[in-house]
């Protein structure tokens, strides 16, 4: 990285600490640190919420997914606006009413205290590891790209974000993330831009949508129906976007105090629910446009030559086994078609009708197929034993393509981004750890109430705790290996539909009152979550399940077993009582 | 299920944010969908 970039880095993220800071002042209660005495209006509520979801890996890995499957990600968040509807209708105004600091406060009072500590603990399981691996992804990619020390990287990725959130709790957060968003949608259009600008003379935006198309990556809408029928293992389409896209919104945004933690600092419960309700409306056109970005990268790459494989530093260990002569052969190869595909993408642009246009779109996906071929041998020698790296790199294509081809600044700012991208998600979270370790564990099991200056100190010191532990869990997972961080993206779904289920009995199935049964039925649910997905894993030839089915599987799990639980104590209760 | 008397922001009800963001998903499945088709 040039100089300029440096400058640019640095200053980029010390004005967002000293913002953070600026905007630390807050009353020195609960109230303040947590809720920001519920004054925030419902854009600030709108950013939060987005700014929290949007971690850096969206940034790095939406376009390379894009670029490498097309853009039918798109999908998987069909059906987030439908949940924000139900969550403003149902589960706002019990939060807002009984004005709790978390969302599991709620279950004590409708079940009891048991309930209550399960759904928390188990967020704070799952959010706590999710969170230092939010920690990890983002900085071994700078790492690998940049020559960064991993763990300086490490440190400054989910360190430097500590100082404003634990000084300014959740108002400091919110008002970063504002300013964060605004800095990350600017770079974003200009890396777009960039990409269109440096297309070859006469080849604009249309055409490269044209290209992309043609090759496939703008997929946008996929069904999964193949000639077997319903392909139940494929990840995105519209039947799992939307049913189990629903499921997991619902349960993430209704359930997952680093989102309910946002908007339960609005000023009124209509703040919240303008907030909730306007990510409805923005998230998927957002998503759309990053993956766009994807899709123009693709095409940049058709006029010149794309590297066989993103990650340098995977690629060298190949470079430097006994598999060398192969790799040596395929890039040979791979230049060649390079350059025979600029050819023909330049013809299929300027074919003077259709007939010609439809061949030479043949000859190019021909080679693109071919270019594919030798790009899947390179990953399978990568990850062979006499290799064994990491053989996926969708991850580093889009940084790959900034720091490779655009200009001195907006890289600095693309880098700057990524660290703004993971501070405001990162920060959400171990303020809405934070939140649950106080208001769930400590002030619950606590023998007397603390002051409220008290309080406000000790929810700093869990601020500081749970930062720490991130960090620490980024620095074990470096040590196990990069295959966690494909663990880690089912992880929310092994927890997420087990909580929603239990709030979802807790709204709406007003006749089961037995608490056992609920809690129960909460670690049976469970348990049957993670049954079906070690069976996934373990037989992935004969039983195929995307992780999004996990959610609706956790939550209509707790609702059944809730019910034949609690139907069976009544009947052992009314048997006894007879006796 | 009873659903929730409180009032719905700028809609007399929830049947309309209901409708709206339906016909929002609707507009961006069929959007897409043409999209698709278009650059296929």
């Amino acid at each position: 990285m040039s100089f300029p970039d440096w400058i640019v880095l640095v200053v980029t993220l010390v004005v967002i600490i000293a913002y953070g800071l600026y905007k630390s002042r807050t009353t020195h209660n609960l109230d303040g640190y947590f809720l920001s005495n519920r004054s925030m209006p419902w854009g600030l509520i709108l950013l939060s919420i987005m700014g929290t979801q949007a971690s850096a890996i969206t940034f790095i890995s939406a376009p390379g997914q894009a670029y490498t499957d097309g853009m039918r990600f798109v999908q998987y968040y069909f059906g987030l606006p439908l949940a924000m509807i139900v969550i403003c209708i149902f589960f706002v105004p019990i939060f807002s009413k009984m004005k709790v600091y978390t969302a599991y406060e709620y279950l004590e009072k409708r079940f009891d205290g048991k309930t209550r500590l399960l759904t928390s603990f188990l967020f704070l399981l799952q959010r706590g590891l999710s969170t230092g691996i939010s920690v990890f992804a983002p900085s071994i990619i700078l790492s690998s790209l940049l020559g960064w020390n991993i763990y300086w990287t490490n440190i400054f990725m989910g360190g430097l974000l500590i100082i404003y959130t634990m000084s300014g709790g959740a108002k400091a957060v919110a008002y970063t993330q504002q300013l964060q968003l605004i800095i990350i949608f600017i770079g974003m259009f200009l890396a777009g831009y960039m990409v269109v600008e440096m297309l070859p003379e006469g080849i604009g935006f249309t055409d490269a949508l044209k290209v992309g198309g043609r090759l496939g990556k703008l997929n946008i809408i996929t069904t999964g129906i193949t000639d077997k029928g319903f392909n139940w293992s494929d990840q995105y389409n519209l039947l799992s976007g939307i049913i189990g896209g629903f499921f997991l919104a619902l349960s993430y945004f209704g359930t997952d105090q680093s989102q309910v933690g946002r908007y339960l600092t609005a000023r009124s419960i209509r703040e919240s629910r303008m907030g909730l309700i306007m990510n409805g409306f923005v998230k998927v056109p957002m998503q759309f446009l990053i993956l766009l970005v994807g899709v123009l990268v693709f095409t940049f790459y058709q006029f010149n030559t794309a590297p066989i494989f993103f990650n340098q530093k995977q690629l060298s260990k190949l470079r430097n086994s006994e598999l060398r002569d192969s790799l040596q052969w395929a890039e040979t190869r791979y230049q060649d078609l390079g350059v025979q595909k600029r050819e023909a993408v330049s013809a299929f642009l300027s074919a003077p009708d259709h007939g010609t246009e439809e061949q030479k779109a043949n000859e190019l996906r021909l080679l693109q197929k071919r270019s594919d071929t030798l790009r899947a041998k390179v990953k399978t020698w990568i990850g062979s034993d006499a290799v064994r790296g990491d053989a996926n790199d969708t991850n580093y294509i889009f940084l790959r393509f900034v720091v490779d081809y655009l200009p001195v600044g907006l890289v600095g700012l693309l880098i700057a981004i990524i660290f703004l991208a993971s501070w405001g998600s990162i920060a959400a979270a171990i303020n809405s750890l934070a939140s649950c370790s106080m208001v769930d564990f400590h002030r619950r099991l606590a023998r007397r109430r603390e002051s409220g200056e008290t309080e406000y100190q000790l929810s700093k010191w869990y601020t500081l705790g749970w930062g720490i532990f991130c960090i620490v869990v980024a620095m074990f997972t470096y040590n196990i290996g990069n295959s966690l961080i494909e663990a880690v993206n089912v992880l929310g779904s092994l927890f997420y539909g087990v909580i929603l289920g239990v709030f979802l009995v807790a709204f709406f199935f007003r006749n089961i009152r037995n608490s056992h049964a609920v809690f129960f039925g909460a670690l049976m649910a469970e348990l049957l979550v993670l049954t079906v997905f070690i069976i996934t894993k373990a037989y992935p030839e004969t039983f195929r399940l995307g992780f999004l089915w996990l959610n609706p599987i956790g939550a209509i799990g707790v609702i059944l077993f809730s019910f034949l639980l609690s139907g069976i104590m009544k009947k052992r209760s009314s048997h006894s009582g007879s006796s | 299920m009873s659903k929730h008397p409180d009032k719905a922001p700028l809609f007399p009800n929830w049947n309309y944010w209901y409708a709206l963001v339906v016909a929002f998903l609707i507009l961006l499945i069929v959007l897409f969908y043409l999209l698709t088709r278009k650059f296929r």
